[in-house]
């Protein structure tokens, strides 16, 4: 009985006596390698353009252990916890490799689903033509415009309106279009007008116009096939974003998010 | 006499006659056009010239073709980076050349510091144009399972990814990498024994000679960027070139030399050319032009001539000969335009160079490009207009003019996202600038004043923070660059082919990010034209020239020219136009400058005495970054003549188109983080756009100018 308990003690020993054998070794030893010293030395070449003498490279070595001595001493403190950058740095390693290890090209099925579920990203916008007059807003194109449309049923071609600057006739452009070319809403009065009938004045960035639409065509939604580079771009690259979200959704089971409920945000 | 001595003396006569043979051949083969040497080279394989197809199988284009012939302004960015850049990729940036298409038409895409980037409108077109140089390499670097991560050269690599490496600390290593790079370290050959010395010669590819260097991983990068931009061009809507950065420089003094380089083409060639082909822009050229033989056409752009260290415009060639017509015409046929405007600053005059014109202290940038400690770059070589007038004066002694190029803005954005709005400014460079506090904008929290001296005292820099009444912040160079450019085409669509046709003719604008559009016409009877008519523009073409073109002499006749500039609708109103004036004198050689104000916004006339709009009375409020409502014109237009005209001075004439004062990115960003802004940065500045010159060409002078000395030979045929 007593001899066991003393080859428990025994072996209890020493496996303690090994345990802080192995600490002390891991823990104070800083190797630095021939590559690291080199890859300093050369660095320093490039920068200064000679070879480093030997007060200098002795600079350079005990700057390098010096760091890591800080950097060593910065973790048993556990200044890295708490850390928002190293850890910003580290989610993005993390994410790094979550999205390189991609699926590749999709298959057709795939494709189809995704279409059918994204169908309003791929519709054709509707279009219009359009010609009109412009008045100047350094010119007092309010008056001068609203004169100028209660002339319209009389004599359109006694009418002085401005040059616009990008023409004065436009054919088949999207609303989107007329807004990039126009600005301040400018579109919006489109989807209020009538075909074929001087509609206005309407206020632009840049003064006031009065504006017939020869031509409306409707929107649709293109079939797959017309479309189906541009659906594959975008399936990988929500699938892409999807590695990511992926993972944390199957890790985030094990954590619990703790939040003062009470917070009040300024 | 024994054998020996016989010897002795036959051998001390074989040395002289061997030698003297030898010099025979070399004399031969060097006045007979090197039949000799030519022998081996044509054991070389031109590799750099293959073309090859990336156009995306089964993509139909859906496009019928709807010219104006008055044509439309495309605006767009020819200088954007992504992770295949090896210097993005250091910078945590892991857009793709899809991301940065996706963004140009609109979609927002993550900046690495996780906020979203996002146009406030679309672009027309785009270019992806990573670093030829080492193109994809890095990514192969940092993942430490490829064989050539394994090199001791590529280690700085992955200690990048060390945590605490990262960040605003990491402007040091990232310096330290893009020395290194571009430096010798990198640079590993082979032994010369080694069978892929060969193999680099008799393909003329320097690289594969290089430890460094894996030609399968740098060739799929650049299949990859060409087939996105395949992938995303849509004519009629959006515009995409296949194309690359050609990142070389003068070797000693730092002088930077980066060009941009873009293809007219779904095809592309088998890999980019590079500085490690050559170092020399000459042989860019060259190969440009061996390309142009084959049918592929493309245009080289130079940038950041800012940061050249007066090395981009200088008048001599890389080699230091003399200029002359020969190479003149080269470069002409392959830059003919240059990017004046960008991040790193803006490379349209010096007030140095410039002392006369009020407007030329404008975002300048003067230390050289990627110098560290950051090293002054000298004013005279680098700068635009000195180019323009440098450019009259070689053609004066009959050197030809090298620098009759046009203009376009671009980005150089890194994030594959270009910043082009002061109230939504991101700058360039991922990591270590995405934040107000990194670039300098507000005031350094106090662990992050601690956090950057430490990382200065680590990499030998100069000290990164500056105290400026009472307050700190951080100097890391960041404050001087700017929320910049576009560049514009006037183009018949939206179509590669198009726009690029405008490249060539040099039909092109530059912008600070704003959407100004401006039109320039010159011609002897556009007084005739009325500027309230609808055919303006028509009648402006069929009776003048415009921006990028040569007006020839009519006798002594005083041209006419036309101005027509439009607001940004979003932007602030116009403040006023100017034409900026280069000229040489016929009689002196002496190269002057003027800038004449020709058109005010609110009515106002130009001060005939001073060339200059009296003041229109427009205010920026630096409390909230509100301006003047109503001061200001949607449009300035006007015709105007040289009141100081000479018909026998060649000449060029630009236009400038100014805004009413609006604030700069450091003041939005001082003001949306509650601060006050920094004393010393300017607290507006005047968006404004530069037209492609018009030249007149004067009659040839009867009188022959001879340079002193009189050996260079003008022509060029060797």
């Amino acid at each position: 009985m007593k001899s066991k308990v003393l080859i428990f003690f025994l072996i209890g020993f020493i496996l303690y006596l090994i345990d802080i054998g192995l600490n002390n070794d891991d823990n104070k030893s800083i190797y630095i390698s021939d590559q690291e010293i080199n890859s300093l030395i050369s660095a320093w070449k490039s920068q200064v353009g000679r070879v480093p003498n030997e007060d200098e490279i002795s600079r350079i070595i005990n700057n390098l252990v010096e760091e890591e001595i800080l950097y060593r001493e910065a973790l048993l403190l556990g200044l890295n916890e708490d850390d928002r950058i190293i850890k910003r740095r580290l989610a993005q390693k993390i994410s790094f490799l979550k999205q390189e290890s991609l699926p590749n090209k999709p298959k057709r099925k795939e494709l189809n689903a995704f279409f059918e579920k994204n169908k309003s990203k791929y519709f054709v916008e509707p279009v219009y033509s359009f010609t009109h007059l412009f008045f100047s807003s350094d010119n007092n194109s309010q008056l001068r415009s609203q004169a100028a449309f209660n002339k319209i049923p009389n004599n359109i071609t006694d009418i002085k309106s401005d040059p616009f600057f990008l023409g004065k006739n436009f054919a088949d452009i999207n609303l989107k279009e007329i807004e990039n070319e126009f600005g301040n809403n400018f579109n919006t009065y489109f989807k209020e007008s009538n075909l074929n009938k001087w509609s206005g004045p309407f206020l632009s960035s840049f003064g006031h116009h009065i504006i017939f639409i020869n031509d409306y065509r409707s929107g649709f939604y293109p079939p797959l096939d017309v479309v189906i580079d541009k659906v594959e771009l975008d399936l990988l690259a929500e699938k892409k974003e999807g590695a990511i979200n992926n993972f944390i959704d199957d890790v985030r089971s094990e954590y619990t998010v703790i939040i003062n409920p009470n917070l009040r945000i300024e | 006499m024994n054998k020996n001595t016989k010897r002795l003396i036959y051998a001390l006569l074989v040395i002289p006659i061997a030698y003297v043979s030898l010099l025979l051949v070399i004399d031969f083969d060097v006045n007979n056009k090197r039949p000799i040497l030519s022998v081996f080279k044509m054991l070389q394989k031109e590799g750099s010239q293959e073309i090859v197809d990336f156009s995306i199988k089964g993509k139909v284009d859906n496009f019928t073709s709807n010219p104006n012939k008055d044509r439309n302004p495309y605006y767009g960015d020819l200088h954007v980076h992504t992770k295949y850049s090896f210097d993005a990729y250091v910078f945590g940036v892991t857009a793709t050349p899809d991301d940065a298409y996706r963004y140009a038409k609109g979609e927002g895409i993550s900046h690495p510091l996780g906020y979203e980037m996002k146009l406030r409108e679309p672009l027309d077109f785009y270019s992806v144009t990573d670093h030829g140089f080492f193109m994809g390499m890095i990514e192969a670097y940092a993942d430490t399972s490829t064989e050539v991560s394994k090199l001791e050269v590529t280690k700085p690599f992955h200690n990048l990814n060390r945590p605490e490496n990262l960040t605003v600390d990491s402007a040091g290593q990232r310096s330290d990498i893009f020395s290194s790079v571009l430096g010798q370290a990198i640079l590993q050959p082979y032994p010369s024994w080694h069978p892929k010395i060969l193999k680099a010669w008799l393909t003329h590819n320097t690289q594969l000679a290089l430890k460094t260097f894996d030609y399968t991983t740098h060739k799929s990068a650049w299949a990859d960027i060409a087939r996105s931009a395949n992938e995303h061009n849509d004519p009629g809507t959006f515009t995409t070139f296949i194309g690359y950065e050609f990142t070389t420089s003068t070797d000693t003094e730092g002088g930077n030399l980066h060009r941009n380089v873009i293809f007219n083409s779904s095809k592309a060639p088998i890999r980019p050319w590079t500085r490690i082909d050559s170092l020399n822009p000459e042989d860019l050229w060259t190969w440009q032009d061996a390309l142009r033989e084959k049918g592929m056409d493309s245009v080289s752009m130079p940038h950041n001539s800012n940061g050249s260290n007066g090395q981009m415009f200088e008048s001599e060639t890389f080699k230091a000969n003399a200029i002359n017509k020969a190479y003149a015409e080269k470069r002409m046929r392959n830059e003919p335009i240059v990017e004046i405007t960008q991040v790193k600053g803006t490379s349209e005059t010096h007030p140095l160079l410039s002392p006369d014109d009020e407007w030329a202290d404008f975002e300048i940038v003067d230390y050289r490009v990627g110098s560290r400690p950051p090293t002054y770059s000298k004013p005279s070589g680098s700068y635009v207009r000195e180019a323009y007038l440098n450019g009259l004066t070689l053609d004066f002694t009959q050197q030809g003019n090298p620098y009759k190029f046009g203009l376009i803005g671009s980005s150089d954005t890194h994030t594959g996202a270009g910043a082009y709005d002061e109230s939504n400014y991101w700058s360039k460079i991922g990591l270590l600038d995405g934040d107000p506090e990194n670039r300098g904008s507000v005031p350094l929290k106090k662990e992050n004043i601690e956090r950057l001296t430490q990382y200065m005292e680590a990499f030998n820099q100069p000290i990164s923070t500056v105290d400026i009444n009472g307050r700190t912040f951080a100097n890391t160079g960041f404050t001087q660059w700017g929320a910049s450019g576009l560049a514009v085409a006037w183009a018949e669509e939206n179509t590669r082919d198009s726009i690029f046709k405008a490249f060539k003719r040099k039909e092109t604008f530059a912008t600070t990010g704003t959407r100004i559009a401006v039109r320039f016409f010159a011609g002897y009877d556009l007084s005739s034209i009325d500027l309230n008519s609808d055919s303006l523009v028509s009648q402006a073409y069929n009776k003048g020239v415009t921006m990028g073109a040569d007006l020839m002499h009519d006798g002594d006749r005083s041209p006419d020219f036309l101005v027509w500039a439009q607001k940004d609708k979003n932007g602030a109103p116009l403040q006023r136009v100017q034409i900026i004036k280069g000229w040489v004198d016929s009689n002196s050689g002496m190269p002057h400058e003027e800038v004449y104000d020709v058109a005010c916004s609110d009515g106002i006339s130009v001060d005939p005495i001073t060339n200059r709009c009296p003041d229109n009375g427009a205010r920026v409020n630096i409390k909230d970054c509100s301006i003047s409502q109503d001061r200001g014109s949607a449009e300035l237009k006007t015709i105007w003549k040289d009141p100081n005209f000479s018909s026998t001075n060649k000449s060029f004439y630009y236009v400038r188109v100014l805004e009413n004062p609006s604030c700069r990115w450091t003041t939005w960003d001082a003001i949306k983080a509650g601060h006050k802004p920094r004393e010393d940065q300017h607290e507006t500045i005047q968006e404004r756009a530069w037209s492609s010159p018009i030249w007149y060409i004067p009659a040839k002078s009867e009188v022959d100018v001879i340079p002193l000395g009189g050996s260079v030979n003008v022509i060029g045929n060797d």
